[in-house]
């Protein structure tokens, strides 16, 4: 009896003690908060977010465009590819990105480069939302246009006129694009980059950050 | 009966603490029964979401592993499986299902398979699927568990789909997933807690822990139950998780629901500290 006592203290002395630990001292809490329980995970739910091409110039929750955004749209049309470490859907999209833009970057990589699509200048930028910063991660959210709060998220971002001003114009694609195979998302992805230079380029002149 | 009302006033409320998310809570815990964050309304992580998120494909994170583990491991010291009785969502569902279980038990098959003696090795597959699909197949190939887990689809894809009509399309792994999700309506609807007994990687968890868990149900001392037990079997009966209730000690399946100790008509079994 008085055995089974000692094991059980001991036993409920070292999870208790581990646990209040592993959350103490580590981010443990902060991950699962903003790695699971915050972002879709869209294996869990066996569904694909329909993607909607259409361009906006709303955010999703109404929030200014952030200023990297702002700023980089004089350079081109900007590219967001966001992922995380654990994702069926980000582990399809890594390889056709990478083809599209020819570019090479790690897993848990903050990648930010101009890179060349059809000899047209394109800001990409590439966020693991696991392993990014405070500022990535609020973009996460700004251009969740559906409100699906899902990943692979990719966001593509050009110029629009709006009532007399040129303004940030975007759309947002998820998950695996709701295409069956690579070269269809490919080809969906290209039609889309050729269709937002267009109109980046039809309204690039009139565009001021400020 | 009065104390299997205490635990369903405690099963239902620990739903609705379960999906607190709809009023915007949402924290960094995992739960410590099966539950999937995926549901629109979830409160906090699935562990066993976190579980193969910590190995997915050849990686290692060390504290996502432990975390939910331990969680789990507190719970499981202090009560064993209790949380499977008096807390899991799913075990509620359960609850509901028993019934019309109960009636299925009575056809001879259904009886004669609870009886056969291959019954016992079938509670193991539960060990097979935590550590074959959670673990081993999350690190060598990706989330197997996590595209066809039942409960996702119960608590996640339907909620999803009734809420969201319109926005989602069937992922790659959707119609595997339904089957299986029909096969474990099958399941619960003729074996009382058969997904207890049988699948539940939580359970897996969570069973050895009633090995040293603190609280426990406990049989009379051995003069006492020679001396008063009527041997009428109400006890094993009634057991949900269709435990031989008379010959148990700390047995891992026990979901501490406490039938056995309303049923017995000698008063000779009880929870125990």
């Amino acid at each position: 009896m008085k055995k089974m006592l000692a094991i059980q203290i001991s036993a409920l002395i070292i999870v208790s003690g581990s646990l209040g630990g592993i959350l103490i001292f580590t981010d443990v809490y902060e991950d699962v908060h903003s790695g699971i329980v915050s972002v879709l995970c869209l294996s869990c739910l066996k569904l694909e977010p329909i993607t909607q091409t259409d361009f906006t110039f709303e955010t999703a929750y109404s929030d200014p465009h952030p200023l990297f955004v702002l700023e980089n749209l004089t350079n081109g049309v900007i590219f967001l590819h966001y992922s995380e470490d654990a994702c069926l859907g980000c582990d399809i999209m890594y390889p056709i990105i990478q083809d599209l833009f020819n570019i090479t970057f790690g897993k848990e990589d903050m990648v930010n480069e101009i890179v060349n699509f059809e000899g047209f200048d394109i800001v990409f930028y590439y966020t693991n939302i696991d392993h990014s910063s405070d500022k990535m991660k609020k973009s996460f959210s700004i251009y969740d246009k559906n409100h699906i709060s899902g990943l692979p998220m990719f966001a593509i971002i050009t110029l629009g006129y709006d009532n007399g001003i040129i303004r940030p114009y975007y759309t947002t694609l998820y998950g695996t694009l709701g295409l069956d195979n690579d070269k269809d998302r490919s080809t969906f992805l290209i039609e889309l980059m050729q269709e937002s230079i267009d109109i980046y380029n039809q309204n690039k002149e009139g565009y001021s950050p400020n | 009966m009065e104390f299997q009302i205490k635990r369903l006033l405690s099963q239902i409320l620990i739903f609705f603490s379960a999906n607190l998310g709809a009023l915007g809570l949402k924290t960094g815990f995992c739960y410590p029964f099966f539950y999937c964050n995926s549901c629109p309304a979830a409160t906090s992580a699935c562990p066993l979401r976190a579980i193969e998120q910590s190995v997915y494909k050849n990686s290692f994170y060390w504290r996502l592993l432990l975390f939910p583990i331990l969680i789990l491991g507190f719970f499981g010291v202090t009560s064993g499986r209790a949380i499977c009785g008096w807390a899991c969502p799913i075990g509620l569902l359960q609850r509901g299902t028993g019934k019309i279980a109960r009636k299925f038990k009575k056809y001879p098959s259904i009886k004669k398979l609870g009886q056969h003696q291959i019954e016992r090795y079938l509670r193991y597959i539960k060990y097979f699927i935590l550590i074959g699909l959670v673990i081993i197949s999350s690190f060598l190939i990706g989330f197997i568990f996590t595209d066809i887990c039942p409960i996702g689809v119960l608590t996640g894809t339907i909620p999803t789909l009734i809420l969201y009509p319109g926005k989602f399309v069937p992922g790659y792994y959707f119609l595997a997933a339904i089957i299986i999700f029909i096969l474990f309506l099958i399941l619960i609807f003729t074996i009382e807690r058969g997904w207890c007994r049988y699948f539940c990687p939580i359970g897996a968890i969570l069973a050895p822990f009633n090995k040293i868990s603190m609280l426990h149900i406990s049989i009379a001392s051995k003069e006492k139950f020679d001396k008063e037990c009527l041997h009428c079997n109400a006890c094993s009966n009634v057991c949900p998780m269709g435990i031989d209730v008379i010959n148990m000690n700390r047995d891992p399946e026990c979901i501490l629901c406490g039938k056995c100790i309303n049923i017995c008509p000698k008063n000779l079994i009880k929870y125990e500290r």
